[in-house]
């Protein structure tokens, strides 16, 4: 009976780069892997990758196609995410990593470039996006100037950067919401790690069976850390976590189902990474957070360390393959679960496909501490927000202080898209309603995609919880994409449109024109005045001449 | 002003007043349909623009408004309540019937000092054809839609009513306040120079002043002024000439596809990119190529000319609506006299009324039910455009008719031909 559920989690995490020093002097390279299992038979699973170097070295373990693109446009800090699937909050819980290390659905990217000038910045974004769309064999390319914004409030460096640069670096945000991650992205991705998933925990991240997961982000922050003497480092953190499940009916809360890392990703784990730092106490390789009563089976050669009774770690042999098994338990162990700050679900209102409305619910789960957070919207250019109708609106008693601040760029057609960033504070136990309407623009044919009709997607709406007294972005959470459909012209019509537009303007020129430069006579003044008669007359002109012509010349033939 | 049209005024303000009241809901509505708002002239997109203006932000850095400067300062200096609002499109209203009083009271539609209309005891009285305007459908539901095109159409009905009067500044002046809300007026300035100075005083006539010196100086004038509006507009917007490529530039490249009642929406969603800005230039020019053919053969009557090109533009100019149809109609009320002349008012006047029935039900086939597509409300604007098309052309017939028996009264009656 193949009646598992294991929606897993994975989470890759790409560490820290840090380019310029040698090998041997820094632990330039960590990986671990935390299994933590999540209601309804879910599995999260998330790697995280460390690696530190500088763009000098030739010795590093830092990607030197990556350090290259960087440093070509002058990108100081760099997160790139590619997801796929929906993170179900009111299931799963708060993200892990405070959600820093998942994106919304399709692909984002963010980066701090540095430049003189908004132009500047802009042509070394264009840059950048070309080349991370080689790099990643995705649609990077097309983050163009509508898609591109500079978020205010929601983004802040995570890096170490001097106050003097901090002036010249420019933030820039793209989304493409509508692509699809997948195995031509992941190589890449494994391409950036010394191992190159032939060994560590690397080596379970396989195409055949990643993909199956229902939510999965695939991270790639790069950031500068420097120590107390002033050294600077890139650091480079590839996430990638990981949610998958197959469930054929709802098992949860009567047998936790047995599952193993073989099972799960279709191969053990190949051993430990050589390049990799010494495991420690600390540092461990595979982490399994779990409920204490459930029974964990691991292969041989692996040491096992127990941190806490709910979270058992292992370190592997360098070259011994290891699995985790878990057989069935039943009943099913109850997973405590933390709430995110904020619970938000984003939707279309309205019909037709003239104007809509957007509707945000935000929900403030905690019972005492008011949250106060970002809500940021980057939307295409043929959607055009009215911001006079937006309205926020509380639960219970109106409050006035809810919205602290909003920050609006309506976007230019064709130019630019719209960028909306409102600062909320939520009470606690409340529910905050916020509205819009917007107007649909119809395109030109050839803006339309092939699939017209399937409609466009609408990038995930971010949320950055603040903290109250740094105001720095402290979690971030993403809705899910929309669907907006516009109105479609008819796209076989184009000659049929310029023919008939063309023969009404041609009507018109003519019959104003036949009336304004001809002269008015009465039907009877006219000699010959009927059609008819003026053809009688040549036909019978034309036969004169014929009899002339005949009796004159002699035959020919 | 006469009793008769003091009541028809009343009696169309408590019209007015009776529809934004009694239904609530009714002026939101008309200002969503396509047929009676466009992007130019929207009402919601005015009020976008006022709520970024208000808070600080530049409504031409946005692809949402695109209208006159001026209208954000009229409308910020009034109070926020929706009657103040209504009651200045009905006073807008009112100010055009005033000019079509005035208009029509002149008599220049019937006689003209080139000519005089052997028909013209058939012309309808002045509370006639402020009735005929006041009590349009097509301008109710545009009072009622509140786009800003109310105001165009209160300066040309009022540059109008200064031209028959011969007031020639005073008319140049609205008209370029006209041209300045809504571009298109522009067209206007030859024929109204010309009724300008017909109409002069015999007076400032004998003064011997040429039709050259007049045109100069009314020219001037009107570059003038429209120069002035488009400074207070700078001074307006903070000192930024981003006005001019989001409002002027929007009528001339038309970004905003959004379906309308004219020919140019689908066309150039449908057009071929490379030929893309040709055809907008071909638009463009056709447009302005009907200004010296009307203006030379009907120098008689240059009211006619003004009158004419209005119902042009109401068809092929870049963002028509039904308000532009309208203010075409009611002028060509004037012209009461010649409507036996022409010879397609069975088919024009059926075919305006199928287009007015049949747009809004294909339009919401097409937006709202799905079960049909873009080409049904295409087809419908193609027919009302070919209706428009009909009548105007079937008037300049009817009103050259009407000259040219003038000068042979013999011919009243018989079957003519055109060589």
């Amino acid at each position: 009976m193949r009646l598992l559920s294991w929606p897993s989690i994975t989470q890759l995490l790409l560490a820290p780069l840090v380019v310029g020093a040698r090998a041997s002097e820094y632990n330039d390279y960590s990986e671990n892997l935390l299994l933590k299992s999540l209601p309804g038979n879910s599995i999260l699973a998330s790697f995280r990758f460390v690696s530190n170097g500088t763009f000098d070295s030739h010795h590093s373990v830092f990607p030197r196609s990556l350090a290259q693109i960087l440093q070509q446009s002058q990108t100081k800090e760099l997160h790139l995410k590619f997801t796929l699937g929906r993170w179900d909050a009111e299931q799963w819980g708060r993200q892990v990593w405070d959600g820093r290390t998942a994106g919304g659905t399709g692909v984002e990217l963010w980066a701090w470039v540095e430049a003189a000038d908004d132009s500047e910045a802009d042509a070394r974004w264009t840059t950048l996006n070309n080349a991370l769309s080689g790099l990643f064999c995705a649609s990077l390319n097309f983050i163009d100037s509508t898609r591109t914004i500079r978020p205010v409030m929601s983004f802040q460096p995570a890096g170490h950067h001097s106050p003097e640069s901090l002036e010249r670096l420019h933030l820039l945000h793209g989304t493409l919401p509508r692509e699809p991650v997948c195995t031509e992205n992941l190589t890449p991705f494994l391409k950036l790690l010394p191992c190159k998933g032939k060994a560590g925990i690397s080596s379970l991240l396989d195409g055949h069976r990643l993909f199956d997961a229902q939510w999965q982000s695939m991270s790639i922050d790069v950031k500068p850390v420097c120590e107390e003497s002033g050294k600077c480092q890139l650091q480079m953190e590839q996430t990638k976590p990981y949610a998958g499940g197959d469930s054929c009916f709802p098992l949860s809360g009567v047998t936790d189902l047995p599952w193993s890392l073989s099972e799960m990703f279709g191969r053990p784990i190949r051993g430990s990474c050589p390049l990799a730092v010494v495991p420690t106490e600390e540092a461990t390789h595979v982490c399994v957070n779990i409920a204490e009563q459930r029974s964990i089976f691991v292969s041989q050669g692996s040491e096992e360390r127990k941190k806490s009774p709910e979270l058992r770690c292992f370190i592997l042999h360098e070259n011994l393959d290891f699995d985790i098994v878990l057989p069935e338990l039943s009943p099913s162990t109850n997973i405590l679960l933390t709430p995110p700050p904020v619970y938000a679900s984003r939707s279309l209102t309205g019909h037709g496909q003239e104007r809509g409305g957007i509707q945000a619910v935000l929900n403030n789960p905690s019972s005492n501490s008011t949250v106060e957070f970002v809500y940021l919207e980057s939307l295409p250019w043929f959607m055009k927000p009215y911001l006079h109708t937006l309205s926020v609106t509380i639960s219970v008693k109106a409050n006035r202080n809810i919205v602290q601040d909003i920050y609006y760029r309506p976007a230019l057609d064709r130019k630019r898209g719209t960028q909306l960033e409102v600062r909320l504070r939520v009470p606690p136990g409340e529910t905050v309603l916020l509205n819009y309407e917007f107007e649909k623009a119809v395109l030109r044919y050839t803006e339309y995609p092939p699939d017209a009709n399937r409609g466009f997607d609408i990038a995930p709406a971010i949320i950055s919880i603040l903290d109250p007294t740094s105001q720095k972005s402290t979690f971030s959470i993403r809705t899910t994409s929309l669907l907006l459909s516009l109105p479609t012209p008819d796209f076989s019509m184009p000659y049929n449109v310029i023919i008939l537009t063309s023969t009404v303007m041609a009507l018109a020129f003519g019959s104003i024109f036949n009336i304004l430069v001809r002269r008015f006579v009465g039907a009877d003044e006219v000699i010959g005045g009927s059609l008819i008669s003026k053809i009688r007359g040549h036909i019978m002109a034309f036969a004169a001449k014929r009899r002339r012509v005949g009796g004159s010349k002699p035959k020919t033939e | 002003m006469d009793r008769r049209s003091f009541t028809v005024i009343i009696a169309a303000v408590v019209l007015r007043l009776v529809m934004f009241t009694a239904f609530p809901s009714l002026p939101d509505l008309l200002t969503n349909r396509v047929e009676l708002s466009t992007p130019v002239t929207s009402f919601k997109r005015l009020q976008e623009g006022l709520f970024l203006y208000t808070h600080g932000l530049s409504p031409y850095d946005g692809g949402v408004f695109h209208q006159a400067p001026l209208l954000l300062a009229f409308f910020t200096t009034l109070p926020s309540n929706p009657i103040v609002v209504y009651l200045v499109y009905i006073l807008s209203d009112v100010l055009s019937a005033y000019s079509l009083i005035q208009i029509a009271t002149s008599g220049v539609s019937v006689s003209t000092p080139y000519h005089t209309s052997s028909r013209k005891s058939s012309a309808w009285p002045p509370w006639a054809v402020a009735a005929a305007f006041l009590f349009n459908p097509f301008s109710i539901a545009t009072c009622i839609a509140r786009p800003t095109i109310v105001f165009t159409n209160t300066a040309i009905l009022t540059a109008v009513a200064k031209g028959v009067q011969g007031q020639g500044i005073a008319a140049v002046l609205a008209l370029a306040m006209a041209s300045y809300l809504s571009l298109y007026p522009v067209l206007l300035l030859p024929p109204m120079i010309l009724l300008a100075y017909d109409n002069l005083p015999a007076v400032k006539k004998k003064k011997g002043r040429s039709l050259g010196s007049f045109a100069a100086v009314l020219a001037s004038v009107f570059t003038v002024a429209a120069v002035g509006l488009g400074t207070l507009s700078w001074g307006i917007t903070g000192g930024s000439w981003e006005f001019l490529a989001s409002t002027y530039g929007v009528h001339l490249l038309l970004p905003d596809l959004t379906p309308n009642v004219g020919l140019w929406w689908y066309f150039f969603i449908e057009m071929f990119d490379s030929f893309r800005e040709f055809f907008l230039c071909v638009f463009q020019l056709h447009l302005a190529i009907y200004l010296a053919g009307l203006c030379l053969r009907l120098r008689k009557q240059p009211l006619f000319v003004i009158t004419t090109l209005l119902g042009i533009s109401s068809i092929f100019k870049s963002y028509p609506s039904i308000g532009d149809t309208a203010l075409y109609l009611s002028l060509l009320s004037l012209y009461r006299h010649i409507f036996p002349l022409m010879r397609y008012t069975f088919f024009v006047t059926s075919t305006l009324l199928y287009a007015t029935l049949l747009g809004p039900a294909f339009y919401h086939l097409w937006i709202y039910a799905g079960s049909g597509n873009a080409n049904f409300f295409y087809a419908i604007t193609l027919v009302w455009s070919l209706a428009v098309t009909v009548l105007v052309s079937d008037a300049i017939f009817a009103v050259l008719r009407d000259e040219w028996e003038t000068e042979r009264p013999e011919m009243k009656g018989k079957e003519i031909v055109q060589i």
